[in-house]
C-alpha cells in the first residue's frame, strides 16, 4: 500500500477529518441501532469492539438505503400520472413502495431485483411505520 | 435469554433450517425491516423538496414484498460491508477491524456505483471520496433514532459454558479434579430440602439457599464481569428449580391429606382421648384440688404423647391441637372449663353468638309473622 506516502501534509489533514467524522458519530444516532449492524457484522466475520465504526457501518448502510428509496421514488413519481392518480391520489396523496419502482432502482446499485409476475401483493397501509410493520 | 422470534408477528416461527426462505421470522430482520421502513419514510421529503415546488412527497406505504427485498439488500450491504473490512483485515495481518478498512470495504462497494476520486488509485483512504458522501449525508439528513428503543438485542453473543469451580469459588471434591472444570451442580441442596418438613419448606428453603450459595458466589464475584456474574446466576437457579419442584409435588398431596383423612379421624379419636382425660381431670379435681390450669396441662401432655405417636408431621399435630381445643370446648361441663376453652379459641364465642343471634331472628321472625297475621286478620 503506497497511497499513504505521497502526500504528508495532505494525509494529516485527511486523517483529521476522518477522525472527526468518526469522534462526530459518538453524539449522532443513525436510524439503524447499533446492536442491529453489530448483530450482522458479527455474523459476516468482522468484529470490532469500537461503537463509532459500528455506527459508520450503520451511517453508510442508511444512506445506501435513502438513495435507492429516493430513486425509487424518483421511478414512482415519474411514472405516467393517471395510473397513480385514479386509483390512490383522489383519497390522498399516498406514494406506495412497490416492487417495480425498487426493482429500477436497485438495478442502478447493481442488484438485480426481478420482480415476480404474478405475485399478488397487498400495500400495507398506515401512518406509522412501527406500526404497520408488525 | 430467550431470542425474540415471536416479535416477527405476522408471520409463524420456522424451523432454523428454514430461516434463509422466510426471513420475516427472524427477530433482527424484522428490526432492520422497521428500520428500512424509517429511513424511507423520513429521508424522502428531503431530496424531494428540491425537484419540486410542491410540499415535499414521502414513502407513506410499502409494499410488503418491496420492503422486505429492501430490507435484505440493506442486511446484505452491512454483511458484505462486514466480510469486505473483514477480508482487509485479515490481509493486513490483524483480527481485530480498523476504520479504514471499512473505508476500503465501502469504496470496494461503491466501486460499481462510483465516486469522487474512484480513478484515482493511490488516493490517501482517509481521502476517500465515500467518506466524505457520508460526512455530506450525516449533515444533510436529519438525525432519526430508531422509533423503539431496544431493550437489550436479544441475540446469543456465546453460549455461556457452566462455571468453573474457580468462578464459583468452590473447591473441588476430590484431588484429582482440577479447578477449571465445571463445577459439579450443588446435589447437597435437594437433599436438604427433601429432608424437611413440609410446614417449613417453604420458609427454609430460601435462607437455606441465600445461606449456602450466595455468599460462596460474592466471594468470586466481587470484582467480576458481567458474564461471570450471570453465569453462576445460572446455576444457582437450576437447584432452585430442583427444590421448587419438591414443595410443588409434594404440597398438593399433603393439603389432600390435611383436609380430607386427619379432619375425620383425629375427631373421633381425640374425643375418645380427652372423655378419658376429663374423666381423669374430674377425678383428680375432686379429690385432690389440683389446679386446673395444671390439670389441662397434664392432658395436654398426654394428648401430645399420643399425638406424637400417631402423628409423623409436625403439621399434623398443629391440626390436632386446633381441633382438640374444639373437642375441649364441647365436652367440657364445668365453668372452669368452659371459660378456658373460651380463652383459648375466640371462634367458639362465635358459636354463642351465633346461637343467640339465630334465636333473636328466629323470634323477630315470629313477630313479624304474628304482625302479618294481625294485618291480614284486620283486613279479612
Amino acid at each position: 500500500m503506497n497511497h499513504g506516502q505521497q502526500s504528508g501534509e495532505a494525509k494529516h489533514e485527511d486523517d483529521a477529518a476522518l477522525t472527526e467524522f468518526l469522534a462526530s458519530l459518538m453524539d449522532y444516532t443513525p436510524t439503524i441501532p447499533d446492536d442491529l449492524v453489530e448483530h450482522y457484522l458479527a455474523k459476516s466475520g468482522f468484529q470490532c469492539p469500537d461503537v463509532r465504526l459500528i455506527r459508520l457501518v450503520a451511517v453508510a448502510t442508511q444512506k445506501f438505503v435513502a438513495d435507492v428509496a429516493s430513486d425509487a421514488l424518483q421511478h414512482c413519481k415519474a411514472r405516467p400520472a393517471p395510473v397513480v392518480k385514479d386509483k390512490k391520489q383522489q383519497k390522498d396523496k399516498r406514494l406506495i413502495l412497490t416492487m417495480e419502482d425498487l426493482s429500477k432502482a436497485l438495478r442502478e446499485y447493481g442488484v438485480n431485483v426481478k420482480h415476480p409476475e404474478y405475485f399478488a401483493d397487498s400495500p400495507s397501509t398506515g401512518m406509522d411505520p412501527a406500526t404497520r410493520d408488525e | 435469554m430467550s431470542n425474540g422470534g415471536g416479535d416477527g408477528g405476522s408471520q409463524q416461527r420456522e424451523l432454523p433450517g428454514k430461516r434463509k426462505l422466510f426471513r420475516g421470522s427472524d427477530f433482527a430482520f424484522s428490526i432492520a425491516r422497521m428500520a428500512v421502513a424509517q429511513i424511507c419514510e423520513s429521508v424522502e421529503v428531503n431530496s424531494y423538496q428540491e425537484s419540486q415546488t410542491r410540499e415535499g412527497v414521502r414513502f407513506s406505504s410499502f409494499q410488503e414484498s418491496a420492503l422486505e427485498t429492501l430490507t435484505d439488500v440493506a442486511v446484505q450491504y452491512i454483511q458484505s460491508i462486514g466480510k469486505t473490512a473483514h477480508l482487509y483485515t485479515n490481509i493486513a495481518g490483524r483480527v481485530d477491524g480498523h476504520s479504514l478498512d471499512i473505508v476500503q470495504a465501502l469504496e470496494d462497494l461503491g466501486s460499481g456505483l462510483g465516486f469522487a476520486g474512484v480513478s484515482d488509485a493511490d488516493h490517501c483512504l482517509a481521502d476517500s471520496g465515500v467518506v466524505k458522501d457520508i460526512i455530506r449525508y450525516t449533515g444533510e439528513a436529519e438525525e432519526m433514532p430508531f422509533v423503539y428503543s431496544l431493550p437489550r438485542f436479544p441475540f446469543s453473543k456465546e453460549k455461556k459454558p457452566a462455571p468453573s469451580f474457580s468462578e464459583v469459588g468452590a473447591e473441588p471434591p476430590d484431588e484429582h479434579i482440577p479447578i477449571w472444570l465445571p463445577a459439579f451442580p450443588e446435589t447437597k441442596l435437594c437433599d436438604r430440602s427433601e429432608e424437611t418438613n413440609a410446614a417449613t419448606i417453604e420458609g427454609e428453603i430460601p435462607r437455606k439457599e441465600n445461606g449456602s450459595s450466595l455468599p460462596s458466589m460474592q466471594h468470586s464475584f466481587d470484582g467480576g464481569r458481567l458474564d461471570i456474574h450471570k453465569s453462576p446466576k445460572d446455576v444457582r437457579e437450576s437447584p432452585k428449580a430442583v427444590v421448587e419442584g419438591n414443595p410443588f409435588l409434594t404440597a398438593p398431596l399433603r393439603i389432600v391429606e390435611k383436609n380430607v383423612s386427619p379432619v375425620v379421624r383425629p375427631l373421633e379419636i381425640s374425643n375418645e382421648v380427652v372423655r378419658t382425660n376429663h374423666v381423669a381431670d374430674k377425678h383428680m379435681r375432686n379429690n385432690h384440688h389440683i389446679p386446673v390450669l395444671e390439670a389441662s396441662a397434664s392432658s395436654d401432655k398426654i394428648n401430645n404423647k399420643n399425638w406424637l405417636a400417631e402423628s409423623e408431621d409436625g403439621e399434623k399435630e398443629d391440626v390436632a391441637r386446633k381441633q382438640r381445643t374444639l373437642v375441649r370446648f364441647k365436652i367440657g361441663t364445668t365453668k372452669r372449663s368452659t371459660c378456658l376453652a373460651k380463652s383459648r379459641s375466640f371462634q367458639e364465642e362465635g358459636w354463642f353468638q351465633e346461637n343467640e343471634d339465630k334465636r333473636e331472628k328466629k323470634s323477630e321472625i315470629k313477630e313479624k309473622r304474628e304482625r302479618i297475621d294481625s294485618q291480614l286478620s284486620t283486613q279479612m
